[in-house]
């Protein structure tokens, strides 16, 4: 019984994230702040102030709608904007009035609303038509950082949105790939330490077989969400085509195995590839991404996840992810070597 | 009125709509049902290869 436990562990937990993935709501976001080419009816500094509309995500501006505080940040200076109108939970009105001389071009814009907490876009609104002065210092505004109001939810990210939903089934492919190519490159030390038994050799084959599927699974979840994030099924990029590369080196030690009739001769030269294999795999996965530039999230120096990427939210829904694919893919790998074991018994 | 810019574009109409409508449930539900129905048939599968172990080495078995 008790060895069955991490079996229905594995289950119990993929059963846990896929109730997260698809029943916790997003958090709010900004998508952005933009001119609508129109003149408010106010006169600020000598001039008629500018309207821009801003768009948030999931946001819920329309309760509390005169708490609405929207603030431009460029380094150390602050301004506080009109909020003319809030239209609706995602839509609001914005008045513009700044002087023609400001200390930059490019400004961060946040809000702050009692229920959203303190949302923040990124040079979110870029102002050509300003004379740049550096040494320009605007009035100080005092704000105070506020705390989101809501339920658990998973953290908006720019761009990709609710495809974040993803991550837990993708990432946790190429982790379960990981730990079983880690299986086969073991075996295949061990198979090369006693050449007569072929026991490691198949171990490694069957260890292979499913971290392909892994593998190739990776590779379909990671082209979907490039297609709605990216806008392309491929992009390239060196990660995406490590991961590829990585996926055909072990396609080709299939095609080794099946190429050769000898038992003994095959559980060696593929042991003496499968450790090639994996080096390949550990340099294109692990190490190339930390030396180039990538789309894939984590570039420069990390190629996974940094704490930008991952807040408390996902991760409660991530490492479960990964363990539970994990232990489904090590139980796979062990069916799949008693299978064949049982199938050369048979012959 | 508020026209859809590139940007606006990102967020596709579906979206909101496949989780205010519940229909996310449905999909919640059905792949559930898939990832059970996964479940029991690698636990069929283990249990008859086991079986067969047992006929095919029945003294490694008896060890066990």
């Amino acid at each position: 019984m008790a060895q069955n436990i991490w079996k229905t562990a594995g289950f119990a937990l993929i059963a846990y994230v896929l109730i997260m993935v698809f029943a916790v709501p997003m958090g709010p976001g900004l998508l952005e702040l933009r001119e609508t080419g129109e003149n408010t009816n106010e006169v600020v500094l000598g001039s008629n102030a500018l309207e821009y509309h801003l768009t948030g995500f999931g946001t819920h501006w329309s309760e509390d709608p005169e708490q609405l505080q929207v603030i431009l940040r460029s380094k150390k200076n602050l301004a506080l904007l009109n909020v003319i109108e809030v239209l609706d939970d995602t839509h609001a009105r914005i008045g513009l009035s700044l002087p023609y001389s400001l200390p930059s071009k490019s400004w961060d814009v946040l809000i702050n609303h009692p229920i959203d907490g303190t949302l923040l876009l990124e040079n979110g609104l870029f102002l050509s038509d300003r004379f740049v002065d550096e040494s320009i210092v605007l009035p100080k505004v005092s704000i105070v950082e506020a705390e989101p109001n809501l339920p658990f939810h998973f953290p908006y990210q720019p761009s990709i949105l609710e495809t974040i939903r993803n991550l837990m089934l993708h990432v946790p492919m190429w982790f379960t790939m990981f730990v079983l190519m880690g299986i086969a490159f073991v075996a295949s030390i061990r198979q090369l330490a006693t050449p007569k038994a072929i026991a490691e050799d198949e171990k490694a084959e069957a260890a292979v077989k499913v971290g392909l599927l892994f593998g190739l699974l990776g590779l379909t979840t990671g082209s979907v969400w490039a297609r709605f994030t990216w806008g392309a099924w491929w992009v390239d990029d060196p990660q995406l085509n490590g991961a590829l590369v990585t996926v055909l080196v072990y396609s080709g030690y299939m095609v080794l195995r099946n190429s050769l009739e000898s038992e003994r001769l095959r559980a060696r030269l593929s042991a003496v590839y499968n450790l090639f294999a994996f080096i390949i795999l550990v340099i294109l996965l692990m190490v190339l991404p930390r030396f180039s530039e990538s789309l894939h999230p984590g570039k420069g120096g990390n190629p996974g996840f940094n704490s930008y990427d991952l807040d408390s939210a996902l991760r409660a829904a991530f490492y479960p992810a990964v363990l539970g694919w994990i232990l489904i893919g090590i139980w796979m790998y062990r069916i799949n070597l008693r299978f064949t074991r049982l199938n050369k018994q048979l012959r | 009125m508020i026209g859809l810019t590139p940007i606006l574009l990102q967020t596709h109409p579906l979206e909101g709509w496949f989780f205010s409508s519940g229909k996310a449930l449905v999909v919640l539900a059905v792949t559930l049902m898939l990832l059970v129905g996964f479940g029991i048939w690698m636990w069929r599968a283990e249990a008859r290869l086991k079986k067969m172990e047992r006929l095919l080495n029945p003294t490694e078995s008896n060890k066990q």
